[in-house]
């Protein structure tokens, strides 16, 4: 049986279709990324599967149990951690820890030793006394995260919970997902960096409502067979108008101070010639990353909607 | 159950950590009873007066002292010509003028019925009102001591007057002193706001800092939840509604003559309908600021449409049938009823009945709207 397992999921908000009618499964144990910008329909995909909103269309089982019917069994077997930081900021970190056990009814006995496991990994143990609203953003992200553990839920699912924390806080945050994962708990997690789509099992890639691809990161990698090349040149905004111009190209990034251009077919020489006339400087062929495939499916995805 | 009392338990521990929360609940209503209650009154007071006395007579006299020995006049002066009065009005001086014209004392003697001429500002219209009708009380006795007199001095002239003389009673209220009335009106809307808009802010709060989405999410049923965020605000409410008594005792000198029991019973009634408000406003609101603004317009409405300051039986006869939907107008009514009448459960259903209708109807159709789902 599969841990989540999405049908023809179909949810508008008005004139706007934010998830346009998709489907895929999670397994058991599973550490499932959902990859997408803002406004992709992460959330509203991840709230459905806490059933906090109900599909327009479709159906999601979570261990086999229908969102529209078993409310209430659903949310015993999930944490959730939503998007904003959302614990009681005037109340202590031990405090807000105990009003969530108390609200899942932990048993007492089970308490304490959940309780110590999560000050453990969270490393909140010495905070336990200070105000929630004065923790550091990474605390926070840890303190959210142990209240959505306390019930020792089979399904995590977090919302962007990396969203504004420091690189180092994050490492640390994906390491302590990792360790739960170990528990056998599924995650299920949603990210807007694409980097970190290669901390997870498997990655659906997802853009405006729809699903543009879902596999394994390395799968994903090695499924993508056209060239891609990392250049630098002296006036970037020229060279990208350059390559802008010429056929045979999928798409074209800005990454920091070089570009990504992606070709369909393995350029001539010729074609580089040129493009050192017009100030290129430097050319590597690169292997792609999750950012680089997705954005050359988005890119398809907008000429194919330009076509229609 | 358990977990009410847990969301309970919650809602104290963040009420008491706030001071700023305290204060609301605890200082302010004690300070706007102590300035509401001492500060509106109907009662007027030392009403400055500026003597004119053409006659100077014995008869004069005896009236100008009749006005000496009222606290309701202070003279401020004598004046000699309208120019004068005039000036002295003009420039907030006096309130009032009373010219006494010449041989009036003469004249009463002769039986002529001389007039006594009283101007008054009317920029405050109210205050001018009720000064004037201090006066003419004051002059009426004064008009029957002079016919009794003669009455006596020549028994045997007939008198062709037959008056009708007009007792005053007041019952309930023997003074009709205003905080009589006042202070249960305050307390009214001291429990209204309260539990309105402190059970509307904290629902919304949880909104705004996404709480309410982790509570969500709990195994929590929608009942528990609203349980959970209210009974901490009625229980509030009550503490707040005692203060208040105490305040009114102690400070006021108003006791209760009605059964406190009956009170805090009906306010229980009533605060279905406020705490209702509360959720519904929670439901159409986003953020505390929208809570703050949407609670006081209700609150505004419900004061002024309640007979707190304006008389129902004063409004044109539209805005009349509209306090009918106020439940705070039948609460305001009970509650002056039980503190001054001590009146009973029987006398009071007329208000009671549509106020709890009314409160249950609020209730459950805010707790309908109030969702577990976000859309």
């Amino acid at each position: 049986m599969y841990a989540i397992k999405v049908r023809q999921f179909r949810k508008r908000y008005g004139d706007l279709e934010a998830v346009r009618g998709i489907q895929f499964e999670v397994e058991p144990g599973e550490l499932f990324g959902i990859i997408g910008p803002d406004g992709a329909g992460k959330t509203t995909l991840l709230r459905a599967l806490c059933t906090l909103l109900l599909p327009d269309d479709g159906e999601i089982l979570i261990n086999g149990l229908n969102t529209r019917h078993h409310v209430a069994d659903i949310r015993q077997i999930i944490g959730y951690m939503p998007q904003r930081f959302s614990l009681y900021q005037d109340l202590t970190v031990e405090q807000n820890l105990n009003f969530f056990a108390d609200l899942f009814q932990v048993p007492e006995d089970e308490r304490r030793a959940r309780l110590e496991q999560l000050y453990r990994f969270s490393r909140l143990g010495p905070f336990k006394k200070r105000a929630a609203g004065a923790l550091s953003g990474g605390m926070k992200q840890k303190l959210a995260l142990s209240c959505a553990l306390i019930h020792t839920p089979d399904i995590l699912i977090l919302d962007e919970p990396t969203f504004g924390v420091d690189p180092v806080s994050r490492q640390e945050f994906w390491d302590i997902l990792r360790d739960i994962q170990r528990q056998g708990t599924t995650i299920v997690v949603s990210t807007a960096y694409m980097e970190e789509a290669d901390l997870c099992d498997r990655v659906m890639l997802f853009h405006q409502g729809r699903i543009l691809a879902l596999d394994q990161p390395s799968a994903l990698k090695a499924q993508y067979r056209f060239p891609l090349y990392r250049i630098e040149a002296d006036h970037l905004p020229e060279m990208q108008t350059y390559f802008a111009g010429l056929s045979g190209v999928r798409f074209i990034q800005r990454f920091g101070d070089s570009l990504h251009v992606s070709f369909t077919r393995e350029p001539g020489d010729d074609l580089w010639q040129t493009a050192r006339d017009q100030g290129l400087q430097r050319f590597e062929r690169i292997a792609p990353s999750i950012e680089d495939i997705f954005m050359d499916l988005t890119t398809r995805e907008e000429h194919e909607s330009v076509e229609h | 159950m358990q977990q009410i009392l847990y969301l309970m338990w919650k809602e104290f521990k963040q009420v008491f950590r706030t001071r700023e929360m305290l204060s609301i609940i605890f200082v302010a209503p004690m300070i706007q009873m102590l300035v509401l209650g001492f500060a509106i009154s109907t009662e007027v007071k030392n009403v400055s007066l500026i003597i004119t006395d053409f006659d100077r007579s014995s008869t004069s006299r005896e009236i100008l002292r009749a006005f000496e020995h009222t606290d309701r006049f202070r003279i401020v002066g004598y004046e000699s010509s309208y120019r004068g009065i005039d000036n002295a009005i003009h420039r907030w001086h006096a309130q009032m003028a009373i010219v006494i014209p010449p041989n009036f004392g003469r004249d009463l003697q002769r039986g002529l019925q001389p007039e006594v001429l009283l101007i008054v500002d009317g920029l405050d219209g109210n205050t001018a009102g009720v000064a004037l009708g201090y006066a003419t009380g004051i002059l009426r006795q004064f008009g029957q001591m002079v016919l009794r007199q003669r009455m006596l001095a020549r028994p045997d002239a007939a008198i062709p007057v037959h008056q009708v003389v007009a007792e005053d009673r007041m019952w309930y209220n023997l003074d009709l002193q205003p905080e009589q009335y006042m202070i249960p009106g305050i307390v009214v809307l001291l429990i209204t706001i309260i539990s309105m808009l402190l059970s509307a802010m904290s629902m919304v709060r949880e909104k705004e800092i996404g709480t309410m989405e982790q509570l969500m999410v709990t195994p929590l049923k929608r009942y528990q939840i609203i349980l959970g965020k209210i009974l901490p605000f009625l229980i509030l409410a009550f503490v707040e509604l005692g203060i208040v008594l105490v305040v009114a005792q102690f400070i006021f000198s108003i006791r209760i003559v009605g059964s406190y029991a009956l009170l805090a019973g009906l306010a229980f009634l009533y605060l279905f309908a406020t705490l209702g408000l509360g959720i519904f406003i929670s439901t159409i609101t986003q953020t505390q600021q929208q809570a703050m603004f949407v609670s006081w317009f209700f609150l505004i409405f419900m004061i002024l449409m309640s007979g707190f300051f304006i008389p129902i039986e004063n409004m044109p006869p539209l805005l009349q049938k509209i306090t009918y939907i106020n439940p705070m107008r039948y609460f305001m009514y009970i509650m002056r009823e039980i503190f001054q009448k001590g009146s009973t459960f029987p006398f009071l259903l007329k208000d009671l009945v549509p106020m709890t209708v009314f409160g249950l109807l609020i209730f459950t159709f805010s707790v309908l709207k109030f969702q577990k789902r976000l859309a």
